[in-house]
């Protein structure tokens, strides 16, 4: 790819996200901070899929909903189509929302409980002027609903949010997105409240709209097996930053950086058989209170070394775009 | 092998002002000592419902539970509360999904021990128990310092890890894991795990681990029952089940599950959904979702089989012990 | 939320006991003040012959006052004038605070912080004396009455619709309104204030209690409106007699105390009923 003069779909600019800590720890005239995300930088194409994987309080949330302007990060940017976000979204912010949508975690509280399915599917219809009159809406609504596999979609329109499942939920709120036709749709953990065996129902369907609508997708999770299924490209986050990108073969099967390689074996495999050597780490990630000067890992890291608590590692990038920011890559065999 | 748990026909269902849920329905299979059985079901399976009848810490007054639970000979079903009482954290005790809520916020761990470990044994002294905390705290890999800290100054692993010791104390003859992992993360999960299996080959324990994740009892037990809509479909060694799943629902959970590893095969959800289970249908519960259902699982229901392989299955496609594929 | 039948509010309201009492009395107390003019067996407004006279002589029921008016007519008539100023300045209160406690904790920030001090502001002023002051200057009308009582008594209904906007703003169908786009008016009606407009409504049924009461008071300090009939004025006509016909200020008092304890009852009914929490206790 010809990096000069292509402007990628949506691409993040050193997006950050601080919130001021008011701890016992603090000292006069020194603030302390919490950040959840700290100075991400990432691309994602047309119908590419990116997942963003990591532990509970690696940012990854907080990421997605800067992304979909639900908080205004501290610092940086994100561009689609080489048009701020910022800029979009005081100018016109429908034009924004209808660009960029989301997918949150909790399908049980997506939609207001007050409401039939068929008031909450209108609604957006009637916001954005899609469809000529009612009727026409809810002929839309149900070619939706049929399409998605929600039979019989008359039915459907009459219930309530509490008379369905978690899977069709899931699945009405990704047609209720669909409806503005959107370029971007970010899926936080659209399916880790859900039933094991209704999960791959909303997963293939995220992948066929990528495909056939040619949206990019970043897809939020902490299932490791799950992202690599779904994913062209993955991230991998540790205490607010992207520890390591490339495709989606290529991390899982050959991580660089230490931490991906512990969260790898420490995934456990559904093959019974597959006992693998595990990599220990020590603790649970802690709170991203002013982390660093060093590599925010090192101290769980079983290879840190003096050099890794001095500043922050700089990526270290393979032939094939896959990257890693540490100091050690290529010491441990990989 | 010697016999812990038998469970015969057991049904449990709630009773409301108008209607009966079947939550578990005619549950039956047993424990031999040093198992470890993972109870796999998703959310209205009943499988914690079941776990919960067992332990007798369901709501009484509106809970109907019937069948015999013979725990060393004793039918847990029947004995009062207070029989009861004497076996749990003693013979039997449990390990929930958030220890957080399970150990008392404003009470060193120390302390909280001490009660627990006195109400079976109240002449027991403080270094004693301190003792036996310590060696147990190093079962689950946590420093002794854990000993005197406070609940809020751990993490969600620290905290589960602290869970399980205390659940050991009097070195029960089974232990039940409702959940225990499941709030915690991938790395954490992972390394809980692998000290549970470890920490089995020093103490001798039977547990029941009961997760709606497949690969956490992959990861840390020799035995699986699988069950949905309150029924056990099918039940068997681990190493048989993960490798050559037989009931149509198995085989559709395991194929709910992406390979981390190996070929990115199209992962295929089981269609349709639970059915009512205060409706109940008289055939197979799983017949409406099942691809390969017939006539006869409608309007029938299976009963469970036993195969060659020690496995239990109730399914029509191996009635009479034959297995065509 | 569940689907609102009429079979579904019937069980709901004879489930507890409470709300079916406040419902049953505030239904008999509509019926006489629609049917007031059959009920009644004289106009009240009529000063008759019959001065103090005592309860049952000369077919008054409960006697007469010393204008002559039948004093059962009057309490029947009553029911009306307190009915109207409990609903009006209830709505009145009930509106305003939903409204501004609802902006408050759902537009967050400068916004709320400037409602919360002025919820802070209302809530120390001592209502009383400035309903006493404003009567006093504007007139003493029944309308004015009514107006007053319902912009002094907001604060509390707008704090507790700015804590439930608060906590409904974290909620994600809050969020999910916001991603696709809606405005933020549309997002405080649609979604802010009928989620969380529940405790408001049971609370508003228990400040019609207070407001029949502070308009009672006012009529009894005889700043109420001379023109109608209402129980307070009774109570303070009947003041001076009360060692001889005791029966003027006795009967108007004791409907009073059941009024308030039929709305009383509702309201706290209502917030069983709407609270979720109790409802899970009561399955």
């Amino acid at each position: 790819m010809n990096k000069e003069n292509h402007t990628p779909f949506v691409s993040v600019k050193d997006v950050a996200m601080w919130y001021p800590y008011h701890g016992k720890r603090q000292q006069k005239g020194e603030k302390d901070w919490i950040k959840a995300v700290d100075g991400v930088s990432i691309e994602i194409e047309h119908g590419e899929i990116l997942g963003v994987i990591g532990e509970s309080g690696c940012g990854k949330s907080t990421l997605g909903k800067i992304l979909t302007r639900l908080e205004n990060p501290t610092r940086g940017d994100c561009l689609i189509d080489g048009v701020s976000t910022k800029e979009m979204i005081k100018k016109d912010a429908k034009k924004f929302r209808s660009t960029v949508q989301i997918v949150f975690q909790n399908p049980f509280d997506t939609f207001t409980p007050r409401d039939t399915i068929e008031k909450i599917l209108l609604r957006p219809l009637k916001n954005y002027s899609i469809g000529t009159d009612n009727e026409d809406r809810r002929r839309i609504c149900i070619e939706a609903l049929e399409a998605g596999g929600l039979r019989p979609a008359e039915d459907i329109l009459k219930r309530f949010p509490h008379e369905l499942s978690g899977g069709q939920l899931q699945r009405i709120s990704i047609i209720r997105s669909m409806f503005l036709n959107p370029g971007f749709i970010v899926a936080d953990e659209p399916v880790s409240m859900l039933d094991v065996s209704v999960r791959a129902d909303i997963i293939n369907m995220l992948i066929e709209l990528s495909k056939s609508k040619d949206a990019a997708v970043m897809f939020i999770s902490h299932d490791i097996a799950l992202t690599r299924y779904i994913s062209d490209n993955i991230a991998v986050m540790y205490l607010g930053r992207i520890v390591e990108y490339g495709s989606a073969d290529e991390v899982v099967k050959s991580p660089m950086h230490p931490y991906t390689q512990a969260l790898i074996s420490n995934c456990a495999s559904i093959d019974p058989e597959d006992k693998q050597e595990t990599i220990s780490i020590e603790g649970e990630p802690p709170t991203p209170l002013n982390p660093g000067p060093g590599c925010y890992f090192a101290p769980r890291c079983y290879m840190a070394c003096e050099e890794c608590y001095k500043r922050y590692p700089e990526p270290v990038v393979s032939e094939t775009g896959h990257w890693a920011a540490c100091a050690r890559i290529g010491e441990n065999g990989k | 092998m010697e016999r812990l748990l038998t469970l015969e026909n057991v049904n449990v269902s709630y009773v409301n002002k108008d209607k009966k849920v079947y939550a578990v329905k005619n549950a039956g299979f047993s424990i031999n000592k040093g198992d470890s059985l993972g109870v796999v079901g998703e959310s209205g399976s009943g499988k914690s419902t079941l776990a919960m009848a067992l332990l007798r810490l369901h709501d009484e007054s509106r809970t109907e539970i019937t069948g015999k639970a013979l725990f060393e000979g004793k039918n847990l079903l029947e004995l009062t509360q207070e029989e009861m009482n004497a076996l749990r954290w003693k013979d039997i005790s449990v390990v929930f999904q958030k220890a957080m809520n399970s150990l008392s916020p404003v009470h060193r761990i120390s302390e909280q021990v001490e009660d627990i470990y006195r109400v079976h044994e109240p002449h027991a002294s403080k270094k004693e128990i301190e003792e036996r905390m310590i060696y147990l705290l190093k079962l689950v890999n946590l420093p002794e310092r854990v000993y005197r800290l406070y609940p809020h100054e751990m993490s969600g692993g620290m905290l589960q890890r602290t869970a399980i010791a205390v659940s050991l104390l009097h070195s029960p003859k089974l232990i039940i894991f409702d959940e225990a992992t499941t709030a915690l993360d991938v790395v954490t999960q992972g390394q809980i795990l692998e000290e549970v299996v470890q920490m089995e080959q020093e103490i001798s324990m039977t547990r029941i681990m009961i997760t709606h994740d497949m690969s956490v009892v992959a990861a840390s037990c020799n035995k699986v029952a699988v069950m949905y809509a309150g029924e056990f479909m099918e039940i068997g060694y681990v190493k048989d089940i993960f490798k050559n799943p037989m009931h149509p629902y198995t085989k559709g959970l395991l194929n709910s599950f992406p390979s981390l590893k190996g070929e990115n095969e199209t992962l295929h959800a089981i269609p349709g959904f639970l059915p009512d289970l205060s409706k109940p249908e008289p055939g197979c519960v799983f017949a409406s979702r099942c691809p390969q259902a017939s006539e006869r699982c409608r309007r029938e229901k299976p009963a469970c089989q036993e195969l060659k392989d020690g496995r239990q299955i109730a399914c029509w496609l191996y009635q009479g012990g034959e297995t065509h594929e | 939320m569940k689907k609102l039948s009429i079979k579904k509010i019937w069980k709901t309201i004879t489930g507890d006991r409470q709300l079916l009492a406040g419902t049953i009395g505030l239904a008999l107390l509509l019926l006489l003040a629609v049917a007031a003019a059959a009920v009644a067996t004289e106009n009240p407004y009529h000063y008759g012959k019959d001065m103090l006279v005592g309860l049952g002589e000369n077919g008054h029921i409960l006697g007469t006052n010393h204008m002559g008016q039948d004093i059962y007519s009057m309490i029947i008539y009553g029911i009306r004038t307190s009915l109207k100023v409990a609903v009006i300045s209830a709505l009145i209160s009930g509106a305003l605070g939903v409204f501004i406690g609802g902006i408050g904790g759902f537009f967050g920030g400068k916004v709320d912080t400037f409602i919360s001090e002025l919820i802070n502001v209302f809530m120390m002023l001592p209502s009383f004396f400035l309903i006493l002051l404003i009567i006093a200057m504007f007139g003493n009308s029944i309308t004015n009455v009514m107006i007053v009582i319902g912009i002094t008594t907001w604060p509390s209904n707008a704090k507790l619709m700015r804590a439930q906007a608060l906590s409904l703003r974290e909620r994600t169908f809050v969020k999910s309104a916001v991603a696709m786009g809606e405005t933020k008016r549309q997002i405080l009606f649609k979604y802010i204030i009928p989620n969380g407009i529940f405790p408001v409504i049971a609370n508003t049924t228990m400040g019609m209690s207070n407001a029949i009461l502070t308009e009672a008071g006012l009529s009894f300090l005889g700043l109420g409106d001379p023109g109608i009939i209402s129980w307070g004025q009774m109570i303070y006509t009947g003041k001076q007699y009360i060692t001889s016909a005791w029966w003027i200020s006795a009967f108007a008092g004791a409907a009073i105390v059941v009024t308030v304890l039929v709305f009383y009852l509702l309201g706290d009914g209502l917030n069983h009923v709407l609270d979720p929490k109790y409802s899970r206790k009561r399955g």
